[in-house]
């Protein structure tokens, strides 16, 4: 088959756009675009220093080699889901299946993802070697190499896209990485004396190493250019869906449309065997039960998340309060999944035939328990390895089941931005209010946690009392939550 | 007391009036089916029965009361009049046992697996809903909604996307279905479907004051 030449395709797609463009619209935006840099930057830019490049080196060689882990993980998963060879949606509906060049196709979208990999890549080597390195450090080569170690992981990425089932393998591999980084991370907070980094490699053994690096790069790269057509195209479609999508959640302000994305295709391509509910919970604390433990690997993230408030060890004690209050929620959404398909839709409770009122009542249970037994873990790991007065705070953690429970049920039954709000006019320019009124829909049931956030926050030694004022808060919370949103005489979960 | 009754109803999307004086009865045990050509409004009736849909003036009562969002009513009535949606994470077979456990039924007894197999979904059982055909999607609603306890079945052209031996099976469980003392009103495009199910036919147009 000819293969149709595709440079002046493209050329021809743009002119048609932009007749329709206005004149110097790509220039505004880049102007927007600068000078909203330019505005941030000169507003943070002590912050940012701090961030990227403080005084001195604060941090420990373990703190450096686990946040290298984390943050490089972090870089790869990310190109992994969202590629990282993605085309625009009429490019996959139109040139995709066109008789032209797949490489040459493919090659801007390699350009694009390669600028931002090489772009964070360094980002993050500049601030990991800011915070551990002694002075002085050459930056330009730090730059090149972190850029560099971002342009690998792209290569890698890009591989396991064309490639087969090792792609699966690696990503389990990062995921690993990430997870002992952050373990790392933890350790790190609760070892007395951290060993600093004194000694960091001469610009002698530095420039050949990252000279090396380089080449094998360029080689690499040219080897995945080569094999660049051998992608398959439901891979690219799968990550031009997914970019569209993000496009759509960024644009309506919308970030429902890309998690209910993710949730879709990750039970697409999960194998299931049917298995009989357990017979003897209520139906839908059954169901929600099954749901709950078919994501294992979301649990396993949840119980590692549990360490998560000793890296907030220096914190102000409210934050870490608020930190615990917010995993209640986070662990109680693993399970709400159920409550969210009815809240967007009644026609299976419908089918069911139950009472609102019956529903959302099962529907607490399964967050609840994950939210209590996750405030359980997260504040006896506190009260072990970090630095929380005496007392029963696994109790405490276990009396925040209830408050977890609402505050996930009630997020789950959010439903979509509501664009049709008030907007707020501010000197900054205008502000929209239907995300923010949204994004605290969930969260606002987190003051029945209140108790518990004023304990952790003061700093004094935990009573029972508090343990059982808070139980009593959260339950009673709760029950009002159940009776003041939903009805006996009704299936909708929204009025 | 009848299982539906419909009177002088006006109904319609905006300012398009597509139910005109509309008059229906169904009594309790039997079966009513509307044909008539595609538009004429017999998904806008039926939604309205169902209580899923605002009508303009009329009234209509299901088994002597208001159709509506109760839980008694749905209890009672099963519809297949909205596009179905289904749970994360489980599959068509936990789908129907699902249904059958909330309606206390038991469900090693509730024949789960003769109806996937009567539906040809036997081989799916285990995948999950929105990976099947809309076909089977449809197929897996119809056979869920003949599983569970109800007194009357509100269907929408339930023969839609069925093979002819497929139709006459479902048109012999719609027998059952009345024969064992259940109301039925259907709309659908095939007759003979209607008549071996033992639905009473009537067109759109003998039911609208207005048109006929």
């Amino acid at each position: 088959m000819t293969t149709v030449p595709l440079a002046p395709v493209r050329r021809w797609i743009l002119r048609r756009q932009s007749a329709h463009r206005e004149r110097g619209a790509t220039l505004n935006s880049l102007y927007i675009g600068a000078l909203t840099v330019a505005i941030v930057g000169g507003m943070l830019h002590r912050q940012l220093a701090e961030v990227f490049w403080p005084p001195h080196p604060d941090a420990s060689g373990l703190a450096g080699a686990s946040l290298t882990a984390l943050c490089y993980g972090l870089l790869y998963l990310a190109l992994r889901r969202f590629g990282p060879l993605a085309l625009s949606r009429p490019a996959a509906s139109w040139l995709l299946t066109a008789p032209v060049s797949r490489r040459s196709l493919l090659i801007p979208s390699l350009r694009i993802a390669g600028a931002v990999a090489a772009v964070l890549g360094a980002l993050a080597g500049i601030a990991i070697v800011g915070h551990t390195a002694p002075r002085p450090v050459a930056l330009p080569l730090l730059t090149a190499g972190g850029a560099l170690l971002g342009l690998v992981l792209l290569l890698i990425a890009a591989a396991a896209q064309a490639g087969g089932r090792w792609g699966t393998a690696v990503d389990a591999l990062m995921s690993l990485l990430f997870a002992a980084g952050f373990a790392g991370l933890v350790a790190d907070t609760t070892l007395d004396q951290p060993v600093a980094v004194t000694a960091w490699p001469p610009a002698q053994t530095l420039v050949p190493l990252v000279a090396g690096v380089a080449v094998v790069v360029l080689v690499v790269l040219a080897l995945v250019v080569r094999g660049l057509a051998r992608t398959p195209s439901d891979h690219i479609l799968d990550a031009s869906r997914t970019a569209g999508t993000l496009f759509d959640a960024a644009f309506g302000i919308e970030p429902s449309f890309l998690t209910d994305m993710i949730e879709r295709r990750y039970w697409a391509a999960r194998r299931l065997r049917s298995v009989t509910l357990p017979s003897r919970l209520p139906v839908l604390v059954a169901q929600d039960l099954l749901l709950t433990l078919r994501r294992r690997r979301r649990l396993l993230w949840l119980v590692f998340g549990a360490a998560f408030p000793l890296l907030l060890g220096n914190a102000p004690a409210w934050i870490l309060g608020a930190a615990v209050l917010l995993g209640a929620l986070i662990a109680g959404m693993t399970a709400t999944g159920n409550v969210r398909t009815d809240a967007g839709n009644a026609v299976l409770l419908r089918l069911l035939g139950l009472s609102s009122r019956q529903a959302v009542l099962q529907r607490l249970w399964i967050p609840g328990v994950l939210a209590a037994l996750w405030s359980a873990a997260a504040l006896t790991a506190l009260d072990v390895l970090g630095d929380l007065p005496a007392g029963p705070w696994w109790a405490l953690g276990l009396a925040l089941g209830p408050v977890g429970a609402a505050a996930a049920v009630h997020r789950a039954r959010a439903g979509f931005v509501r664009n049709d709000l008030l907007p707020l006019d501010t000197p900054m320019g205008t502000l929209s209010t239907g995300p923010l009124v949204n994004a605290v829909i969930g969260p606002d049931m987190l003051l029945l946690g209140l108790p518990a956030l004023v304990e952790i926050a003061q700093g004094n030694p935990l009573s029972w009392t508090t343990v059982l004022v808070q139980a009593v808060v959260g339950v009673i919370g709760a029950r009002a939550y159940l009776s003041g949103t939903t009805d006996t005489d009704r299936t909708e979960l929204s009025r | 007391m009848e299982a539906v009754e419909v009177k002088s109803l006006y109904a319609g999307y905006g300012a398009a009036p597509v139910l005109e004086d509309v008059t229906l009865t169904v009594p309790t045990g039997q079966g009513v089916c509307v044909v008539g050509e595609n538009g004429v409004g017999k998904s806008t009736l039926l939604r309205c029965v169902s209580g899923l849909q605002q009508v303009e003036s009329g009234t209509i009562t299901v088994f002597g009361g208001d159709p509506g969002a109760t839980p008694e009513f749905w209890r009672a009535v099963v519809t297949t009049v909205e596009p179905p949606t289904w749970y994360p994470g489980l599959t068509a077979r936990e789908h129907a046992e699902l249904v059958c456990r909330a309606h206390g039924q038991d469900p090693a007894e509730a024949g789960i697996d003769e109806a996937l197999e009567r539906f040809g979904l036997a081989r799916h059982a285990d995948a999950i809903p929105p990976s099947l055909s809309s076909g089977q999607k449809q197929r897996l609603v119809l056979a869920i909604a003949l599983l569970r306890p109800s007194s009357l079945l509100i269907l929408d052209e339930p023969e839609q996307r069925l093979d002819r031996e497929g139709r006459a099976d479902v048109a012999a469980l719609l027998a059952d279905y009345l024969a064992g003392g259940g109301s039925l009103l259907m709309a659908s495009h095939d007759d003979d479907f209607a008549i071996a199910s033992g639905a009473a036919i009537t067109t759109m147009e003998s039911l609208s004051a207005v048109a006929g």
